[in-house]
């Protein structure tokens, strides 16, 4: 006669990928809200992006109000 | 582990307590932000640099309220990315972290992390708001702010594995080691270049409801995320045994 048992396993290994993946965002979202002044942009929109400032207006008063270095 | 069940819930935690920290700052923060920047206006005026004609203020109702509008979405990107660190910090540290609820342990972890990357650089590098602040230097400035708070989060970092290798009895010493390395490196960076020269109680004012905004991050963050991980056990798996 033959019978299941189910039983929890915990493991406690943290996936490299998951690391990997969440560090990248970290590093992008700081960034983005921190410290970029046109460079994302530009890469598509070329030097008027450095004019524009289309990310660091959106993250204006964000990047005040967190601390970071404005202007 | 679960791969992406971890990944998700650390990213939706920190996106939900960025959006909280951004409806916090529209409540409390944005009226300082308003002040400091009608005194920039008022500087522009003054010099000349602008006219006070309907055009500017209809340009400056315009990018006004975009600045204004991005604050919970800039929240929640903040959120999402400083929470991607905590996640990681915390699957690593979660067993050693005191507690028997996730929630306790990820508000402990929350704790140390304000102190450590938040209020001891805030301590140094105080959050100011528009008008204080020469355009010139904010290369120098964010370099600064961000060394301090690297070297900071890697010291309370290399104290805590530090403290791992000693007694239970003698694991305050690691703690009195932090602090100590955290006021060298207090007293030996330097200030920030700038003079502030804009009224001290609309500065003072702006910093602590800026302080208050970001504790309220970190305390919803600790709180989301705990219940989070109480709730979905990434680290958890149900296996079937057929003998």
């Amino acid at each position: 006669m033959s019978y299941s048992e189910e039983i929890i396993v915990s493991k406690q290994a943290v996936p490299t990928f998951a690391v990997v993946i969440l560090a990248i965002i970290f590093g992008f979202g700081l960034f983005l809200v921190g410290y970029d002044q046109g460079h994302l942009f530009s890469i598509i929109q070329g030097a008027e992006a450095f004019d524009d400032l289309f990310i660091h207006e959106l993250t204006h008063d964000m990047r005040h109000a967190a601390g970071f270095p404005c202007h | 582990m679960k791969t992406a069940r971890f990944i998700a819930l650390v990213l939706l935690a920190g996106c939900f307590a960025g959006i909280i920290h951004g409806t916090a700052n529209l409540a409390i923060v944005e009226p300082y932000l308003d002040e400091a920047i009608g005194i920039e206006n008022q500087n522009l005026f003054s010099s000349g640099e602008e006219q006070d004609t309907p055009e500017f203020w209809v340009e400056y109702s315009s990018y006004r309220d975009w600045q204004k509008g991005g604050q919970v979405l800039a929240g929640a990107i903040l959120g999402t990315s400083v929470g991607a660190l905590f996640g990681i910090i915390f699957a690593f540290s979660r067993r050693s972290l005191p507690g028997n609820h996730n929630v306790k342990k990820a508000l402990i972890l929350a704790g140390i992390m304000w102190l450590t990357i938040y209020f001891i650089p805030f301590l140094k590098y105080p959050a100011n708001p528009p008008t204080v602040g020469d355009p010139e230097t904010v290369v120098l400035r964010s370099i600064l702010y961000l060394s301090f708070i690297a070297i900071s989060g890697f010291g309370a970092l290399g104290f805590y594995k530090l403290s791992n290798r000693l007694d239970k009895s003698k694991k305050i010493a690691a703690v009195l080691g932090y602090a100590i390395f955290i006021s060298v490196i207090f007293v030996a960076m330097p200030q920030n270049p700038d003079e502030v020269i804009a009224p001290m109680d609309l500065v003072n004012g702006f910093r602590a409801m800026s302080l208050i905004a970001v504790s309220i991050y970190w305390i919803a963050l600790g709180i989301i995320l705990g219940a989070f991980w109480q709730k979905l056990q990434p680290d958890k798996s149900l296996q079937t045994y057929t003998s």
